[in-house]
């Protein structure tokens, strides 16, 4: 389990990585935190010629306010964000989401840039970015450009990137003061990849019914999924079980393609997807309630 | 927390285990860690195919990779090395590196020696293979059909060893019952996975045709000459060197497969050369993936709940070779008919070879399958005929005043208190509180569930039997003996060697408590060696629950020794009888006197100061002691009694109190309450980890572990990503406590503990998950219970009500 040769760049500016990937787009591979591509290139999954390195790009590691929300940089490690109280604060959703990466030592290394680049479906960071409608900053020797998170991911660990772009910063819109959210994954072991997992944000009216609702799964389809029927059908609604469990149908109804394995049968997953749908939106509404 | 009171001043005691500061802080040295001048690094190509002729290997540009030194395909290799040592009378060869054919996906095909394990593993990527796929067995049930493609072209079938054990009148004890329990019953195929895979070091040396190696072998002084043999050198020529072991588990007995394949490199380089798995090689390769059975069983009962006779049908899924041929199906005839009076029994054993990783020992040897086998059938009996669990294991118990106890195979049972040790385990569970709970919860739509198991626990291993497989006279039978020395040097200092070597349990700890216990000094003043096998002693090392047991015997004898010199000694120099002499806090003193000599005084007498020794005696303290078996017999020359193996006898119940969440088949731990009976307790921090360490490789089993394979013969677990060992989140807080029941045949009457916890959590822990779904009527008949399958059998049992 040791990687074939390739040619090693560590830039110290973003201006140094995007010129190393536009001279090299065919051959070059962006390291961040190396939770996924450092154990493909060991079991010889991944042969790039080249990495470039982006650790040392210190400019890239940052959460800030942005617009009543958050820009995180790509380089944040998920461990940093977990912590981090202007999060807590603004996006709950996100730190309870980090929290359910990997385990403590992965997320000590892994990063939300590597998340959303890499884009493996099972991750939770591309769902619940997804639901809060997210968009990413990525950087080329152009310029740069702003994707939306639903413009973003394409299918099974492919996305809008190419391979000459740099992903820098993730943009999360904040939520209405009032809203709810909540992250629920099954996995065999504490933190496995899920076999499923679903993020839920509630916003209520005065009157209590529900104005907007947003959902993001992972792990159930080849990319997170967002499930619009499913949302479409909650608005109005009074939050409770003949809700939920209205939008748990629609939501299993419209997933395409949910994986199979060895932990977990396609069927499991719908059935997971519709048990945690239903815990996720039951939660988010006990706390957008208790925000009213 | 024990029952009897402790008479012994270091036997029993709670001290901090020996090998910790060592192992916690890095310093020990494992197989992984050995450098030396010019060392090369070996990797393997591994099969992509589970079962294919190989037409043709073309290594030419793998040999041109700079820093390649050596590229051997298996037919290559046949030069320098023989077939791999084989536990088996059936005519299974196996080769390190396969030659002409593949037997299971994953099995080495080229090895490759080069200056990296990094350039090791580029040449590996430039080898061509023709290969000419052949249809894979992978399914036992059609593995075993007359027209099934074979595994082995020589072998008849693919059933290579067939043959039904009958002890007693069973058909007269199953025409006699009121109530037959009948299960067909599923257990999983497991495997060791050890935090350290398996390597070796091995370094040979053309002009005197000697081999040094290190290796991760726990059984160097056993089988290290078969070894040698392999490698077609004379085996006293050969020196294997004792090292730090990152677990075994069964696993790392004898990994004849990586010496081999770093000695035939190394034998073709000149160079030393190191091979150690890595995961993936691991949990491909490694020849430690256990039991993989189907059971047709049934226990015959009468309308009181009494068990007459028990008849088990396995059919066990060996995979591609046949190592151990059917050891794990003996091992569980030394206890497999539990603690419970059963007449008489049928074991039917088919073991069957098909397209997988073959099948090693592993925790419980089998011996763990027969406890859950025999579990289920007391749970169905429970269930079907309304006796409390609790109840019926009491009318059906070996009662206290019965041993020692022959049991219908022919092994006997040393000492035990089973009524005692469930005693114990209720007066701890608090089981009206938990029942009250499990009532308040269902009305909530919570599914709270109360496991029990009362098992066996056989320990201290006596290779008789690998004799019972055939008939006819069994001749050639090894006692499984352990040496130790002892040495008390001129300033009084004792040193302990052993000849096995640490494999992960705690080997030091124990050796110098008896020590401390023999000759009256603190444990911690010891000093405690490893020996290879240039110097050693018979010694058959670490396996089946034996180094305590066999240590503390092996010790005592060679005190024994050493204090009749001592004795000696002292009587000339005090002036005192020999027989008025005894050793206590260090000293031999004048029994009813003040007069005495220490240690040192002895030491320096009998090393430097020959002219105070009497006359006739050589200068020098020391005593070699090797214990055999404490008690075994042969067995019949037809089988119908196997004689005594396994008679040191443990006993353990264990309580687990789980929640099943029924929406998505997730299983928690709300208590853990295990009692374990293993006589006498030398340590009981040392032991309170082997428990727990079983105990989470039991739940490992119960609810995670699986080696999955495809149809096509792939193996789908070959990561820890997928091969689910459970972690400290997973394993609750178990509370454990002690009962001593001492065996009448050993040093101060221990028992070895070391694979109890394995043994008999899958049994608990499946009738705590059974007990949760009783409301629903879930019956469990398989391992493990994931999380899709609990969901699916709520489901199914929900659609069966209406």
């Amino acid at each position: 389990m040791k990687p074939p040769k390739f040619r090693y760049f560590a830039p110290r500016s973003v201006e140094e990585a995007v010129a190393l990937l536009v001279e090299h787009a065919d051959e070059a591979r962006v390291l961040a935190g190396g939770q996924s591509l450092v154990p493909l290139m060991n079991m010889r999954l991944a042969h790039p010629d080249m990495l470039v390195d982006i650790n040392g790009i210190s400019e890239l590691a940052y959460v800030r306010p942005w617009d009543g929300g958050l820009a995180l940089g790509a380089m944040t490690r998920d461990a940093t964000l977990e912590r981090d109280t202007t999060a807590a604060a603004r996006l709950p959703l996100l730190v309870e989401a980090a929290h359910c990466v990997g385990h403590p030592a992965i997320r000590n290394r892994s990063t939300v840039g590597g998340s959303i680049a890499h884009a493996d479906p099972a991750a939770e960071l591309p769902a619940v970015l997804l639901a809060l409608n997210a968009a990413f900053e990525v950087r080329s020797r152009s310029g740069s450009r702003t994707i939306s998170a639903q413009d973003f991911f394409k299918g099974y660990l492919s996305t809008d990137l190419k391979a000459s772009e740099l992903l820098t910063e993730l943009r999360v819109p904040g939520l209405p003061s009032k809203a709810g959210s909540a992250f629920v994954e099954f996995s065999r072991r504490e933190g496995d990849y899920a076999l499923a997992g679903v993020a839920a944000v509630i916003t209520l009216d005065e009157d209590g019914t529900i104005a907007d609702a947003r959902l993001g799964l992972c792990s159930v389809g080849p990319a997170p999924v967002r499930p619009q029927a499913a949302e479409a059908l909650l608005r109005g609604q009074h939050p409770g079980d003949e809700a939920w469990d209205a939008a748990a149908t629609a939501v299993i109804t419209g997933l395409d393609n949910p994986p199979s394995d060895i932990h977990g049968s396609a069927d499991y997953r719908r059935h997971l997807a519709s048990v945690l749908t239903k815990e996720a939106l039951a939660s988010a509404a006990e706390r957008a309630e208790r925000n009213r | 927390m024990t029952t009897t009171t402790n008479s012994h001043t270091w036997i029993g005691k709670d001290i901090k285990r020996r090998e910790d500061p060592d192992l916690l802080t890095g310093r020990a040295e494992y197989t992984g860690d050995v450098k030396l001048p010019g060392m090369l690094h070996a990797a393997v190509l591994r099969s992509p195919y589970a079962h294919a002729r190989i037409v043709r290997i073309d290594t030419s540009a793998a040999k041109k990779v700079p820093g390649v030194h050596a590229v051997l395909t298996g037919r290559e290799a046949t030069v320098v090395l023989d077939p791999l040592p084989a536990f088996c009378a059936e005519p299974v060869v196996e080769h390190a590196i396969a030659v002409d054919k593949v037997r299971y996906a994953g099995e080495a095909v080229v090895a490759v020696a080069a200056e990296s394990r990094y350039i090791a593993e580029d040449a590996l990527e430039l080898v061509q293979i023709e290969w000419e796929p052949l249809p894979p067995v992978i399914d036992v049930l059609e593995a075993m059909k007359p027209d099934a493609p074979k595994v082995h072209e020589n072998l008849p079938s693919n059933v290579v060893y067939e043959h039904v054990f009958i002890f007693g009148d069973v058909d007269g004890d199953f025409a006699r019952a009121d109530h037959i329990m009948k299960r067909r019953l599923r257990w999983p195929r497991a495997t060791a996975a050890p935090m350290e895979p398996a390597g070796a070091v091995c370094k040979y040396d053309p002009p005197s045709g000697r081999m040094e190696v290190w290796s991760t072998t726990n059984m160097l002084n056993y089988v290290g000459w078969l070894i040698a043999g392999s490698l077609k050198l004379a085996p006293h020529m050969v020196n294997f060197y004792p090292m730090y072991t990152g677990g075994s588990f069964g696993s790392k007995h004898v990994t004849s497969k990586v010496i081999a394949i770093a000695g035939a490199l190394s034998k073709v380089t000149g160079h030393p050369v190191k091979f150690m798995e890595d995961r993936i090689d691991n949990l491909a390769a490694n020849d430690a993936q256990a039991a993989d059975r189907i059971y047709d069983a049934e226990l015959a009962v009468t309308k009181e709940g009494k068990f007459l006779s028990l008849r088990l049908h396995a059919i066990d899924d060996y995979g591609a070779y046949f190592v151990f041929a059917i050891t794990g199906n003996t091992n569980m005839m030394s206890q497999i008919s539990g603690p419970y009076t059963i007449g008489s029994l049928e074991n039917g054993i088919k073991a069957v070879l098909t397209n997988k990783n073959q099948q090693g020992v592993f925790r419980g040897a089998g011996s763990d399958v027969g406890n859950w086998v025999l579990e289920r059938l007391v749970d169905a009996t429970s269930d079907e005929l309304g006796i409390d669990g609790i109840e019926l294991r009491r009318r059906n118990f070996i009662q206290p005043n019965q041993f020692p106890y022959k049991m219908p195979t022919g092994n006997v049972y040393d000492s035990g208190n089973y009524p005692g040790v469930l005693d114990m385990a209720l007066q701890h569970a608090n089981l009206d509180y938990w029942r009250q709970e499990q009532v308040r919860a269902r009305k909530l739509g919570r599914y709270i569930g109360i496991g029990l198991a009362t098992c066996q626990q056989r320990s201290t291993y006596s290779a008789t039997e690998f004799w019972f497989h055939n008939p006819g006279p069994a001749t050639g039978l090894t006692t499984t003996a352990e040496s130790v020395r002892i040495g008390i040097g001129p300033t009084g200092g004792i040193t302990v060697t052993m000849f096995s070597p640490f494999w992960g349990n705690s080997p030091e700890t124990v050796v110098s408590q008896v020590v401390g216990e023999e000759f009256g000094v603190d444990p911690t003043t010891v000093s405690v060696a490893y020996e290879g096998t240039s110097q050693g002693l018979p010694s058959a090392g670490p396996g089946g629950s034996r180094m305590t047991v066999m240590l503390s015997g092996a010790v005592q004898g060679a005190a024994a020794k050493v204090k009749e010199k001592m004795y000696k000694i002292a009587a000339h120099l005090l002036e005192a009888s020999l027989d008025d002499m005894e050793v206590r806090e260090g000293r031999v003193w004048v029994k009813g006197t003040d007069r005495s000599l220490s240690l040192t005084d002895i030491g320096m007498k009998a090393y430097w100061n020959k002219f105070d020794l009497p006359a006739d005696m050589e200068s020098g303290l020391e005593g070699s002691f090797t214990y055999d078996h404490p008690y075994t017999t042969a067995p019949s020359e037809d089988r119908k009694d196997l004689g005594v193996f396994y008679p040191i006898m443990g006993h353990a119940a264990h309580i687990p109190i789980v929640e099943v969440d029924i929406k998505t088949g997730q299983v928690k731990f709300l208590k853990y309450l295990a009692v374990h009976d293993v006589g006498t307790v030398v340590n009981p921090r040392s032991l309170q980890g082997q428990i727990r360490g079983g105990i989470a490789q039991g739940i490992g089993v119960a609810l995670y572990e699986e080696v999955r394979y495809s149809p096509e013969g792939q193996n789908l677990t070959t990561t820890m990503n997928d091969y689910l060992v459970p972690t400290v989140a997973e394993v609750p807080h178990i509370e454990i406590y002690h009962h001593v029941t001492p065996s009448p045949f050993t040093a101060y009457g221990v028992k070895g503990g070391g694979e109890g916890g394995r043994m008999v959590a899958p049994p608990a822990v499946t009738r705590a998950v059974e007990d949760a779904l009783k409301p629903l009527g879930v019956k469990i008949d398989e391992l493990p219970m994931t999380p899709e399958k609990i969901v699916k059998w709520v489901t199914q049992a929900q659609a069966k009500t209406p």
